[in-house]
């Protein structure tokens, strides 16, 4: 079996790409590399290949990663050399390792992820914050016995409340400030993120911001994965 | 904020923010500083259509060959994004290198279809530009030149008054050079006149601002002048005689949002020698010149290769009329089976050759059958001049259901010059005797089948012999429909038909004269714009303009012109000459047909320019 992991960043303005365009984008890189992807059997044969975890429009990641299975064997240096030469700019692949494996998928294995949340502080609030009022506001919106979001159902695409205290692992907070002087939250979150429980960075920063009384656009915040974790302690 | 920063912002607001990104797979990154002229190729419709269409593809390869010019590409935004394009004052901007259109040298539309003209001004007024030209030109600051081309191009005159030049006929030579010689002229510091005046030596140029136009007072066109003795008149269509050697896109973009065809697309030829009197491209991609068979066998494999993509299509008038075409399926179906690529034919002339190569490419998808009649009798044909016979489509059909198709789509058009009733009867006969094979051959049980009769209404075009002729209104569009939805009330029938409102307007601008240019300023301003698209389409904003306007629909739409009225377009030469047109025009009226030119040619005057290699070839 012929089985790798690529990991790759992205970043950029290509982070504007969904989930399925992405999808689209690697069937044709794989393709133009002229690495033949192995297809599954069946009456409508796709090639193999899968993201470990889906990421939400809009956020950029230093941690993706794609499993796939080649027609025939190579060495993943070559795999990771033709994908660096193939892929738009913004999509850097960073590694790609051989993955004997018995598991099904990486997606089924996935069990939480790390973010970064950089939400900028409109100036008439900068003042009063720095590292000491955040982490007193985080303990206090961690405290609390149920944080309740608002959630989109999938099925009825109605909000629906969900309680999201259990979901969040961790989450520590800076105060930072940027080159032009402007001050901005930097939460480090930690959530679920697998198929049997999965949070959105969504819905902590629909909650927390409000917690702290912020007025923030969305549009202002940036949202990166740092690190997705496995629970048979798969690393990549 | 800078405007690259406030994109971000707006990107995050956005449906579909992957339309505005670029950087796509085959995009071309180039440093502005390095070149001579910037293009900014705009294409006036949303990302998904524009990335699929070839043209731009050709034109952005052809123009980025040239080491000091840049070409860079600009879709129209979608509501939601312009919308807060205007909230946040942001200019409309290149997605290559995001620069605002008003800092190009060169900014670029593709007239592909007249409702996307109000899109053309409302890109243009999202890049901050001024709409007519002559205020560009009166302005203190320093406006892009701003050019236009495509097939509606060879009707100009309703935009004369918002572009500068206009390129007329094949782009692949001309465009480059003349970027090229303005990006000389800027640098030796000459006149905007003076590069005109060198410009318009070129076949293809059209300046409208070296013309004038005068009206008799029953609105005709009174006479058409040059204002400068070095204008030429008329602007002949540039004409590239061999198109074998061609840039030709191997490495077209992959776009990243889903694009309606998401394929690789090889030109077979350009033109066709059929003769279809109603059909405009028939007319003016005249004469027929084909690429080889090896040429077209390596563009494909090698754009494959280069893409990804897992569809081939072949694009032209008339795929199976290329002169090799067996030989070339021969090559091509293996070598796609073999790449895991499918491959599809548009527009074959389903013959005994076609059903075996269809047989073969569609293992299983024996789908839809597609046939285009155009018209319901045989009289009507003639008039139109369309090569088909009943008797070759139900022979065809009858071979279609035998192997095991279920869908036939059929084609028509109404409101065809000397178009009567019965006419419109044949459309309904000819749906029966398809459902009546259908019994014959599979019971009067014969499962799942089911015929699709489409009609659009005919829409009079510049440079084709139907250039004089009358277009129903509205009320006798609606009455055939109403008539033909009574008529085709048959089991195992579907009818289908097209809005009525946009082919009158379209109508309007197909034959339109410069003064359509406050038609379509008033249709803008009343925010008229994506007329394509069914959900943006705003009539209450075409209807006031028209009022606005004070512009006589029925003038455009319904008049019948004489043969010797001066026509907005008799500005340019086609190439295809009126006395062929008129004569055309008579055999319709006289239901005699002309024959397809490579039986011999048949005059249509195209060679007094170029050579034509497939006169008589059958
Ligand atoms: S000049 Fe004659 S051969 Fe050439 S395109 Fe016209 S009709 Fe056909």
């Amino acid at each position: 079996m012929n089985r790798y992991v690529l990991k790759f960043y992205k970043d950029g303005y290509v982070k504007y790409t969904s989930h399925l365009d992405l999808l689209r984008i690697f069937k044709r890189s794989f393709k133009k590399t002229g690495l033949a992807l192995q297809y599954s059997q069946g009456f409508n044969p796709h090639p193999k290949m899968g993201f470990a975890q889906p990421l939400s429009l809009g956020y950029s990641s230093k941690c993706e990663l794609i499993e796939f299975e080649t027609a025939e064997n190579h060495d993943p240096a070559d795999i990771l050399q033709k994908m660096k030469d193939v892929l738009p700019e913004g999509l850097e692949p960073v590694s790609c390792v051989r993955f004997e494996s018995n598991i099904k998928s990486l997606a089924g294995e996935a069990d939480s992820a790390e973010y970064v949340v950089w939400a900028p502080l409109p100036e008439s609030a900068a003042a009063d914050w720095n590292n000491d009022v955040l982490t007193g506001k985080i303990s206090d919106y961690l405290a609390q016995t149920e944080i309740t979001a608002m959630k989109r159902q999938k099925k009825t695409k109605k909000l629906a409340p969900v309680d999201i205290r259990k979901m969040i692992r961790g989450m520590q907070g800076m105060v930072v400030t940027d080159v032009e002087g402007r001050k901005a939250l930097m939460l480090n979150l930690h959530l679920d993120c697998g198929s049997t429980s999965n949070l959105s960075p969504e819905l902590v920063i629909s909650t927390f911001l409000p917690f702290c009384s912020l007025d923030i656009e969305r549009y202002d915040v940036e949202v990166e994965r740092k690190t997705l974790k496995f629970v048979k302690n798969l690393q990549f | 904020m800078n405007y690259t920063e406030k994109l971000n912002q707006l990107l995050k607001r956005v449906e579909k923010p992957g339309r505005y990104i670029g950087g796509e797979i085959n995009s071309v990154k180039k440093n502005p500083a390095d070149v001579d002229a910037r293009f900014a190729f705009c294409f006036p419709d949303l990302y998904e259509i524009g990335m699929s269409y070839l043209g731009m593809q050709i034109l952005y390869k052809t123009l980025n060959d040239r080491e000091k010019i840049y070409c860079e590409r600009v879709f129209a935004p979608g509501v939601d994004m312009e919308a807060l394009m205007r909230e946040e004052n942001m200019p409309l901007m290149t997605l290559e290198t995001k620069t605002p259109l008003g800092e190009m040298d060169f900014v670029g539309f593709t007239l592909q279809y007249e409702m996307s003209y109000t899109t053309v001004l409302n890109m243009m007024d999202l890049a901050q530009l001024p709409l007519k030209a002559a205020d560009r030109a009166a302005s203190e600051k320093e406006y892009p030149l701003v050019v236009a081309g495509g097939p509606c191009a060879l009707n100009p005159e309703p935009l004369a008054d918002f572009i500068d030049m206009f390129f007329i006929g094949d782009g692949e030579v001309v465009l480059p050079a003349v970027v090229e010689l303005y990006g000389e002229c800027r640098k030796k510091g000459m006149s905007r006149e003076e590069f005109y005046r060198e410009a318009c030596k070129m076949d293809g140029v059209y300046i409208p601002s070296l013309y004038d136009v005068t009206y008799n007072e029953d609105g005709t066109i009174k006479e058409l002048c040059k204002l400068y003795d070095w204008a030429p008149m008329p602007v002949r269509r540039a004409i590239i005689e061999n198109i074998e050697e061609l840039p030709f896109p191997t490495n077209p973009i992959v776009p990243f949002v889903e694009a309606v065809h998401d394929r690789s697309v090889v030109e077979t030829f350009r033109g066709c020698t059929r003769g279809c009197r109603f059909c405009q491209a028939g007319m003016i991609y005249r004469p027929v010149r084909e690429r080889s068979r090896e040429k077209i066998m390596q563009l494909a494999m090698d754009n494959l290769h280069n893409t990804g993509n897992d569809e081939l299509s072949l694009l032209s008038l008339s795929t199976s009329d290329y002169s090799q075409f067996e030989e070339l399926c021969n090559e091509l179906i293996p070598a796609c089976k073999r790449e895991n690529v499918s491959l599809s034919l548009p527009s074959l002339r389903i013959d005994k050759f076609a059903f075996d190569v269809l047989n073969k490419i569609q293992e299983y998808r024996k789908s839809g059958l597609t046939y285009a009649p155009e018209a319901g009798t045989q009289r009507l044909r003639d008039v139109i001049n369309k090569g088909v016979t009943e008797a070759d489509i139900y022979k065809s059909i009858e071979q279609a259901l035998e192997l095991g198709w279920t869908n036939i789509k059929l084609y028509f058009m109404i409101g065809l010059p000397t178009e009567t009733d019965e006419d419109l009867d044949g459309i309904a006969e000819i749906a029966r005797n398809i459902v009546d094979l259908n019994y014959k051959i599979n019971g009067r049980k014969g499962g799942r089948f089911n015929v699709t009769v489409s009609v659009s209404n005919f829409v009079p075009k510049a440079n084709t012999p139907f250039q004089w002729e009358s277009q129903n209104t509205a009320e006798e569009f609606a009455r055939k429909h109403n008539y033909l939805t009574d008529k085709l009330r048959m089991k195992h029938v579907t009818f289908n038909y097209h809005d009525n409102a946009t082919s009158s307007f379209e109508a309007v601008f197909a034959r339109g004269d410069r003064r359509c240019s406050e038609l379509l300023l008033a249709a803008f301003r009343n925010g008229c714009k994506l007329d394509s698209w069914t959900e943006h389409f705003k009539p209450e904003g075409w209807e006031k303009a028209f009022a606005d306007s004070r512009i006589n629909r029925s003038f455009y739409t319904e008049r019948k012109r004489e043969f010797d009225e001066v026509l907005p377009w008799d500005i340019i030469d086609s190439g295809v000459s009126k006395k062929f047109l008129k004569l055309e025009a008579e055999r319709a009226y006289n239901e005699t047909t002309t024959h397809d030119c490579r039986h011999g040619c048949v005059g249509c005057g195209i060679n007094r320019y170029v050579k034509c290699e497939m006169e008589g070839t059958l």
